[in-house]
């Protein structure tokens, strides 16, 4: 390639960790979960993976993937609308019986023969419950340097409360490693419940493609659902996995909380750019108008993206394309997703809304700081 | 396929009235209203109204708009037949010629009218701020059986003067043009938007262009020769929202204008009637704790730590703590660092402000001047830009400009 020197094609299973946050994804999924005012989970990326000059995306869902087909379209507003490459998003195939995968390895499996048709020599698989600003070439030139045969990125946090909740049953695991000095993973660890800070893995990992698919179709011929706890973890001594730290900013979905807090912090100047540099982050337009502050609104402290119209008061607030805060209105300490409508002397507090959310006039809701109230797309309160 | 109906967009004008705004760039190209350029409105007239091939002639500095229109995606004007093409001039193996005028203009471009084969061709013109449906003024231009109808609006009888004037009868039907009379027969003044028959305006092109005292122009000679061959030439009354913003003043007054739909009639946050334009991609704006913000427009992008009152601010302008904007047009990019005092002006897209600096000053009985930054001007600390001021080149810390 001219334009960059990257061989790399992405893949993403954006159904991971849909568990944490079964309110959110009730109608959607992580991938398509909005977050930062403007963007969807996806966005940060499928932007750090085009800013890199990956331009050869796959998407494999599991479910509950139609808004995320609506917010992607055909790519063209991260430059993926292309005719080699470029975004495609594979749907659950049903043959006989209808099967919907577990784990990386069958869904890896199920589109082994895409793969084989590729020509970039490796490959990068990611979740999308974290939302970052990630150079790949980094990551790629540091796992070709290592000699390794995985690269795992992780990042030096203590566990998030939300992921040690995690029930058994739900296939969401969480791994953490146990590094040698030489960067080599030595032991990974499967759902771990220490506290303190730990290597917790992000699940992003850098493989060439011919050795990604031999290791699949061996672990799909022997039943194996998962990545992680079935092909790396029993065979760390075979195979040479590395480990990338991480050491950008990253915002990570683990529950309700955690993504109050997660918006939350971006109003803090040195978070956000922290997020939104040194690479833009795309995101589907809305065509909005400029936001306008009316007569007697007053704002302190809020992020507020364009669309909206503001009478009332806000405070410590992320708000949305869309939103509208009537006049007498107050609110704090809330995150207002699009087109939520605070009517005329509603008061509230520590809210999430989803979409299109209606708080009716003089209405007053309040959470807590430990607890934010949800409320779900197009409910009237 | 024939298409019914093309545009032709007149965005070639150098809108040397807006001095240090359009040293750069044409008019059609410079930023209005928050998030837009003036081009945005007629072109997302066009797509609301149904037009889906549109010639965009361009001639004084056509760099920043060409980059600007690309495929024209933002509009929904890539299509595989039509769309949105820009048309300088070029060269012919008979030599080339730059646009003489408006009529030379189209006339120059008939061969890519042909391509479509139109019965109609709308020419729009790329300075005005107005929201308008086409679809209807061609509804009214079919039912008067016209071979030519222009777009008019009322305007108060004092002010007559100062336009091209349609004197109209009961049935709409144009009986005489006056271009700026001293003695007015009407209060309809032109506004620039013409429909034609396709076969009628290659006819007249064609005659216009092998006179050689013409000059060229649809106002000055095509719409005078209509009149006197007695075609069927109807004018349509049109009563919304116009502003041609060829002035510094009448610029800064519809970007105002913009601060108070309720009452100057230009409503922005129209789903039904959506402008388009290219977005920044920034984040939401912000508004730090000590901010205040008052009656005001505010884009993506967007760090306010000051004051900021009754103005719009485009994407990404930085307003830092102790600054004070009031009464402001402030484009893109543009930077007001600690203390700096900007009021009843318009900024240009990417300037700095140093601290302190005072630009412009609130209007008194005297002195209403709108002072004006050209783009990536540099204002040094505590340098003073009065209110008539026109800053086309950096000015260094503390001194003044008039």
């Amino acid at each position: 390639m001219v334009n960059s020197n990257t061989s790399a094609l992405g893949i993403l299973f954006p159904n991971s960790y849909d568990s944490l946050v079964p309110e959110l994804v009730s109608e959607r999924l992580m991938a398509s979960i909005p977050f930062a005012g403007r963007y969807r989970m996806v966005d940060f990326l499928l932007s750090s993976m085009v800013n890199c000059g990956i331009d050869n995306i796959s998407i494999v869902v599991r479910n509950n993937y139609h808004s995320l087909m609506d917010h992607l379209g055909s790519g063209r507003e991260w430059d993926l609308t292309r005719k080699n490459g470029g975004l495609t998003i594979f749907p659950p195939y049903s043959e006989k019986t209808v099967k919907m995968y577990n784990g990386r390895v069958e869904a890896v499996a199920s589109i082994l023969d895409f793969l084989k048709d590729q020509k970039e020599k490796y490959v990068i698989l990611a979740d999308t419950n974290i939302a970052l600003n990630i150079d790949f070439n980094a990551m790629i030139a540091e796992h070709i340097a290592s000699g390794a045969d995985v690269s795992i990125a992780y990042k030096e946090e203590e566990i998030p409360a939300g992921i040690l909740a995690i029930p058994v049953e739900k296939n969401d695991l969480y791994y953490t490693l146990s590094i040698s000095e030489d960067g080599r993973v030595n032991r990974i660890y499967i759902n771990p419940e220490e506290s303190g800070p730990q290597n917790l893995s992000m699940n992003i990992y850098v493989i060439e493609r011919e050795m990604l698919m031999e290791q699949i179709k061996g672990a799909y011929a022997r039943g194996y659902i998962y990545f992680e706890r079935d092909i790396l973890a029993p065979r760390l001594d075979k195979l040479h996995v590395h480990a990338y730290k991480f050491e950008g900013y990253t915002a990570r979905i683990s529950d309700m909380k955690s993504y109050f807090d997660e918006n939350m912090k971006l109003l803090d100047d040195a978070n956000l750019d922290g997020l939104f540099s040194p690479s833009p982050i795309y995101t589907k337009i809305r065509d909005d108008n400029p936001t306008r502050y009316i007569s007697g609104s007053s704002a302190k402290n809020v992020m507020v993206a364009d669309g909206c119209v503001i009478e009332g008061e806000i405070e410590n607030c992320v708000l949305f394309r869309g939103v509208k805060v009537a006049k007498g209105a107050k609110v704090k300490n809330c995150v207002l997703m699009q087109d939520t409508v605070v009517e005329e002397g509603a008061n509230i507090e520590y809210l999430i809304t989803d979409k299109n959310v209606t708080i009716s006039a003089g209405k007053e809701l309040k959470g807590t700081d430990s607890f934010p109230v949800y409320v779900a797309k197009y409910r009237i309160v | 396929m024939a298409k019914e109906m093309i545009a032709m967009l007149l965005a070639g004008g150098q809108g040397s009235r807006l001095y240090a705004l359009t040293q750069k760039l044409a008019k059609p190209a410079v930023p209005f209203g928050g998030k837009y350029r003036i081009i945005d409105f007629p072109l997302s007239n066009c797509v609301n109204s149904g037009i889906d091939t549109v010639g965009i002639l361009t001639q004084y500095q056509p760099m920043v708009l060409n980059e600007y229109i690309g495929n024209g995606q933002p509009w929904d004007l890539d299509r595989l037949y039509g769309g949105v093409h820009v048309l300088p001039p070029y060269q012919k193996a008979s030599g080339s010629d730059w646009y003489k005028g408006t009529a030379n203009a189209i006339y120059q471009n008939i061969s890519f009218i042909e391509r479509y084969n139109p019965q109609y061709v709308i020419i729009l013109s790329g300075d005005q701020i107005c929201k308008q449906d086409y679809s209807d003024f061609l509804r009214f231009h079919k039912e008067k059986g016209a071979e030519f109808s222009v777009a008019v609006m009322e305007v108060p009888w004092e002010e007559a003067s100062r336009f091209g004037l349609m004197v109209a009868d009961e049935n709409d039907k144009i009986t005489e043009f006056q271009e700026k009379p001293k003695n007015p027969k009407s209060n309809l003044a032109s506004m620039g938007i013409y429909i034609f028959n396709w076969d009628i305006l290659k006819k007249y092109l064609i005659e216009d262009e092998a006179d050689p005292e013409s000059e060229n122009d649809f106002g000055n000679n095509i719409i005078p020769n209509l009149l006197r061959d007695g075609r069927n030439m109807y004018a349509y009354h049109f009563s919304g929202y116009w502003k041609d913003v060829g002035t510094i003043s009448s610029l800064w007054e519809a970007n105002m204008e913009v601060l108070d739909p309720e009452n100057s009639g230009i409503n922005l946050f129209d789903d039904s009637w959506k402008i388009y334009s290219r977005n920044s991609g920034m984040t939401g704006h912000k508004v730090s704790a000590d901010a205040v913000v008052e009656n005001s427009m505010i884009t993506d992008g967007c760090r306010i730590n000051g004051t900021v009152k009754h103005s719009i601010l485009f994407a990404g302008v930085k307003v830092e703590a102790g600054a004070e904007v009031e009464d402001a047009v402030v484009m893109g990019g543009t930077v007001i660092k600690k203390g700096a005092v900007v009021k009843h002006c318009i900024i240009a897209e990417n300037v700095v402000v140093g601290e302190n600096a005072v630009v412009g000053a609130m209007p008194t009985e005297t002195e209403k001047g709108v002072a004006t930054v050209g783009s990536g001007i540099y204002i040094g600390d505590n340098a003073k830009i009065g209110p008539n001021a026109m800053v086309n080149n950096n000015v260094k810390d503390g001194d003044e400009q008039w």
